[in-house]
């Protein structure tokens, strides 16, 4: 019981998180809708039946169908209560259900954000605690000039680089597009190397903290080996404040899922989204923009639970 | 034989001497303590010993243990007499213990990494140590825990757990109040008294005292008296050692009581619990002019909280404070405990000093004067709080306070962070002033010695107590 | 924070770091005001038959594949982007840290007020919410500035309010008010002292942020659109020509990432967000 209570809050205000996430989404893509140009109903028939198709009748029906001759407070409100049912409605583009679409692009995106996840722990944990081992050392000075330069390229001119060098120019990778492993790899990297050139001094940062702590020297005084002591005592401190960062950057994360998957054309919903805002299909933009926003709720809950994991002191007290 | 040789010890940052040059010989079943004040360099021979000096400094001199030269030894080779041969006792038990793993594990580890043991056995090993410390044997909580008693002892157990028949022991004392000072002090004596060594590191007469063996005397890192520890005490030759001595609050005068003059402030039936169980209640205080009156007792008693109270700065649950009429808004001044924290830490003092003297219309002239009454030069005001000594930032917080003519001045802890000559000075200091200008000076202290040689009225609080006693000193 | 100065020894008083920051801030102030008047060139004028030129006397950095001056276009993203970024680091700031201090002052309610308020603006990460606020107008440029100034306010009342109410309940405030010294007093002397070093640091990297977002929407064609000059537009525009003229396409990458180090470097090196 007393190591639920901590659980339970953790998620009580997660979820109050979510239910943020779903209203502020609903009130911009609500918003969306009101400031489209002209008469919605006439685009949105076009769109859905082509121009050729299309006549008053047609825009008439989709007006109907959609409740756009309402008064805007009604409409929100309508809006926001077909959101809480989890009702996404249908592309204003396409006619198919926002669900379906997500359903089959949520797992290209999942698979982005583990590859990414990955890609920059496999970086940033052996350059961090090897930095962080030896503070000043040349690792640590090295790892501080690449971590500066990378953290000062934004995803998208990253992936624009690491594009022009391995696949162009070195014809290594596959570019666009989701066909197999391979495909997955400069997505990945461009974002884990991201990630990682800060979360790599972040370790650094941490490890050193722990060398220099006074139990570190008390558990060697008391006899420890230095191997023992790093592996039972010096590690698991420096993970807490580790784990609490990569919580951090899961913002960066998502949005970095959002501008990579376009660069790289990757089935995904960011792709998804950035391509409906494009072609202002509002009910994809709000379906992508929460689904991309529950994502991050729930990554953060994550986290939020491994550092109580890490961390007994919270839930002992 | 001899356990511990040091032959011409000496430590510098560069070129600059930190400590030296220092010799002794301490034997199987003896004990030696390095007394002097903060900065004197004391724990640097600690460092030297068990080779954990800083990597800035360097050393010169022969340091011997068990008859092995070990200061030309390689860092892992020293390494390796950790825990089998040389145990330290780390200075704050609470930073020393890993305050992740529980504190029973980070004793069972080192039986068993250590001392070979298997699981099981490290387990039940450690068991009959916290059992033979007073711990509970059961004991499965984080260091952080634990009281500071408690944590010393399991920090005691983790430290010697190996072992190691020499034990050092850097400010074994700090921190504790008296009756948990006496129990580690227990345990030290212990360690010598079953065969063996011991060095321990002290600001504190006291513990000299109660440890015996050899003394040496530092100050600014050069040994001023070395002897037989029960010698040195008694008829001290340096004079030095003779001022640290008479330092100590035990060897202080008691201070003549005060004529009570008009009552400044009133407690009647406090009561306070701030944000948690209720402190203290019940708490009835009657503050006069140029009364002395000394508030004592345990560590997280409630002392500060009752100087808060006191000042209205949070609400009391029961009873009220009462002002005299005639005491301004500004009338009640407070001194720090931390005295750099009392001022900006930003821009000169002389800044902080103009800004008040701006707002209480005080001539510069007078606030020169209440510098030259506390002994302290103009000039300081031209450096920031941080390249101010301690004893003398603590001196201009009350030449500070002086400019606003406060009737009452709170001290909480004001001399705990000082060294004991500067806190004799500053204490005696503070009664001259309150006894030239009139001013109540409510004083919150640890030290029952302090309290009943300085006050002339002393409030002791103990936990939970519904009624504070209360003692004329 | 780690601070990139460390080791690199003080110059003129400040890091090396800092300093190289500084500089090239400064250096890239001068050429977005006075270089258009330099290079003399319309920024906007297309010369299809000129298209893709190399460097050369006329076109200093070559021209894009409309014949458009590269150098021209630079210039006026870099006027567009760092105007941006002044505005909201501005418009962002100052009611940032004012709230910052209100809350923590005052607490209570309206602490929990603005807390909430910033809480609802971090629910979502930043780059989304800015995404979603530039599509309700899309292509204007005041849509950007405002999302952009929306989601960065926050990073100043946080770091605002954590630092004012460790000095307000530091023994010297107290000390302060028990001297009977005002709240000006208070705020001149402890809390702005204290906090201005931190938010230098959040300027710089807020304005980091705000360029990295102008660019990263241009570049997935929400934020200002084409034919504006502007560095992600010119990105996305210039991507198909990698393969004849990859020094077209690395021209507005290069600028991008030489603001956002200047500004990174500028406050000496890395931040954790």
């Amino acid at each position: 019981m007393t190591r639920l209570t901590p659980f339970l809050a953790a998620c009580a205000t997660r979820g109050l998180q979510a239910v943020l996430v779903a209203v502020i989404v609903g009130i911009v893509s609500f918003a969306m809708m009101q400031a489209l140009p002209g008469d919605a109903a006439y685009r949105i028939a076009a769109g859905r039946y082509g121009y050729d198709m299309m006549d008053a009748a047609a825009a008439e029906a989709v007006r109907i169908e959609l409740g756009l001759d309402r008064p805007w407070a009604l409409q929100l409100l309508d809006w926001l209560g077909a959101l809480a049912q989890f009702d996404l409605g249908r592309s204003l583009v396409y006619g198919t259900s926002v669900i379906d679409e997500i359903a089959t692009q949520l797992g290209y995106s999942l698979l982005l954000a583990l590859g990414a996840v990955v890609a920059s722990l496999l970086i940033a944990i052996p350059v961090g605690i090897a930095a962080g081992l030896n503070p000043g050392g040349w690792v640590d000075r090295v790892s501080l000039g690449l971590s500066i330069f990378l953290r000062a390229i934004p995803a998208f001119a990253l992936g624009v680089v690491l594009v022009l060098v391995f696949a162009v120019q070195l014809r290594l990778l596959p570019v666009a597009g989701f066909r197999g492993v391979a495909h997955l790899i400069l997505p990945s990297l461009t974002l884990g190397l991201g990630l990682a050139a800060v979360s790599n001094r972040v370790v650094r940062d941490a490890v050193a903290e722990a060398m220099a702590a006074e139990w570190r020297l008390f558990a060697r005084t008391k006899g420890l080996s230095a191997r023992v002591t790093v592996l039972r005592h010096v590690l698991r401190n420096a993970s807490l404040p580790v784990v609490t960062y990569v919580g951090v950057q899961m913002a960066y994360l998502i949005e970095g899922v959002v501008i990579v998957e376009t660069v790289f054309a990757w089935p995904g919903i960011g792709h998804a989204l950035v391509h409906a805002i494009f072609a202002r299909d509002i009910a994809m933009v709000q379906g992508t923009a929460l689904t991309l926003g529950l994502i991050y709720v729930a990554l953060n809950l994550l986290i939020d639970l491994a550092c109580r994991g890490i961390d007994p002191r919270g839930s002992s007290a | 034989m001899t356990v511990i040789e040091v032959e011409d010890l000496s430590v510098f940052a560069g070129a600059t001497r930190l400590l030296g040059p220092v010799s002794f010989r301490i034997a199987r079943g003896g004990v030696l303590v390095v007394m002097g004040e903060t900065g004197a360099g004391k724990s640097l021979i600690a460092q030297a010993i068990l080779g954990t000096l800083p990597g800035a400094l360097s050393f010169r001199g022969r340091i011997a243990i068990n008859g092995q030269r070990v200061d030309t030894l390689p860092a892992a080779d020293r390494a390796r007499l950790w825990g089998r041969d040389l145990a330290s006792l780390p200075q704050e038990p609470w930073r020393a213990l890993d305050p992740l793993m529980a504190a029973a594990r980070q004793v069972s580890e080192t039986h068993r990494h250590v001392g070979g043991l298997p699981v099981a056995e490290a387990a039940a090993a450690t068991a009959r140590d916290f059992a033979r410390l007073g711990l509970d044997p059961g004991e499965r909580r984080l260091p952080g825990a634990l009281s500071g008693g408690m944590a010393q002892r399991v920090a005691f157990a983790a430290a010697t757990a190996g072992g190691a028949p020499i034990l050092l022991a850097d400010e074994p004392t700090k921190g504790l109040d008296h009756d948990r000072q006496a129990r580690v002090i227990g345990l030290l004596a212990e360690v010598a008294r079953a065969g063996g060594t011991l060095m321990a590191i002290t600001h504190d007469a006291q513990v000299a005292e109660a440890l015996g063996g050899t003394l040496v005397v530092l100050r600014n890192g050069r040994v001023v008296e070395q002897g037989a520890t029960a010698q040195v005490l008694q008829a001290p030759q340096d004079p030095y050692t003779k001022a640290l001595l008479a330092a100590d609050p035990s060897a202080w005068p008691v201070l003549p009581a005060a004529e009570p003059g008009d009552l400044m402030l009133r407690a009647q039936g406090l009561a306070v619990s701030r944000g948690g169980p209720r402190l203290f209640a019940g708490i009835d205080l009657a503050i006069h002019a140029g009364a002395r009156l000394a508030i004592t007792g345990p560590s997280g008693v409630g002392k500060s909280t009752l100087l808060d109270a006191l000042l209205g700065l949070i609400p009391p649950d029961e009873g009220r404070v009462e002002r005299a009429g005639l005491l301004g808004r500004h009338a009640i001044q407070k001194l720090y405990q931390d005295p750099p924290a009392a001022f900006p830490p930003f821009g000169r003092l002389e800044t902080s000093f103009r800004d008040v003297a701006r707002r209480h219309a005080a001539a510069w002239e007078t606030v020169l004067g209440y510098l030259e009454d506390l002994t302290l030069s103009p000039t300081l005001l031209q450096r920031r709080p941080d390249a101010v000594s301690g004893g003398e930032l603590q001196r201009l917080s009350l030449a500070r306070a002086l400019i606003v003519g406060p009737r009452v001045l709170l001290a909480d802890e004001p001399t705990s962070r000082l060294d004991p000559i500067t806190q004799k000075t500053t204490l005696d200091l503070l009664h001259k002033v309150s006894l030239e200008t009139g001013i109540a000076v409510v004083l919150v202290t640890h030290s029952a010695a302090i309290a009943e040689r300085w006050a002339d009225e002393v409030l002791h609080l103990t936990p939970g107590h519904e009624k504070a006693e209360k003692a004329i000193g | 924070m780690t601070n990139a100065g460390q080791g690199a020894g003080p110059l003129f008083g400040l890091g090396a770091a800092r300093l190289t920051g500084l500089s090239l801030l400064a250096l890239l102030g001068i050429c977005a005001v006075i270089g258009p008047d330099l290079v003399g060139q319309d920024p906007a004028k297309q010369a299809l038959l000129n298209a893709r030129q190399p460097s050369s006397a006329a076109h200093l950095l070559g021209t894009d594949h409309l014949g458009r001056d590269m150098a021209a276009r630079l210039l006026s993203g870099a006027q567009l982007s760092l105007s941006l970024a002044a505005l909201s680091v501005l418009t962002a700031g100052i009611p940032g840290t004012l709230a910052g201090i209100a809350a923590a002052w005052f607490g209570g309610w309206t602490d929990r007020l603005i807390g909430s308020l910033a809480d609802a603006i971090l629910a979502l990460p930043g780059l989304l919410l800015v995404l979603m606020l530039a599509a309700i107008s899309p292509g204007s440029w005041w849509a950007l500035y405002a999302g952009i100034s929306l989601t960065l306010w926050v990073e100043y009342f946080r770091y605002t309010r954590q630092r004012a109410r460790i000095v307000l309940s530091s023994p010297a405030v107290e000390a302060s008010r028990l001297l009977g010294l005002s709240p000006g007093h208070i705020i001149r002397r402890h809390i702005l002292p204290e906090i201005g070093p931190g938010l230098l640091t959040v300027a710089a990297f807020g304005a980091a942020t705000a360029v990295t977002a102008v660019a990263a929407l241009g570049f997935v064609s929400v934020g200002v659109r084409p034919p504006t000059a502007e560095w992600g537009v010119m990105m996305t525009e210039l991507l198909p020509y990698w393969r004849e003229a990859p020094f077209l396409i690395l021209q507005p990458v290069i600028c991008l990432v030489i603001t956002v180090l200047a500004l990174h470097l500028s406050v000496g090196g890395l931040h954790r967000r």
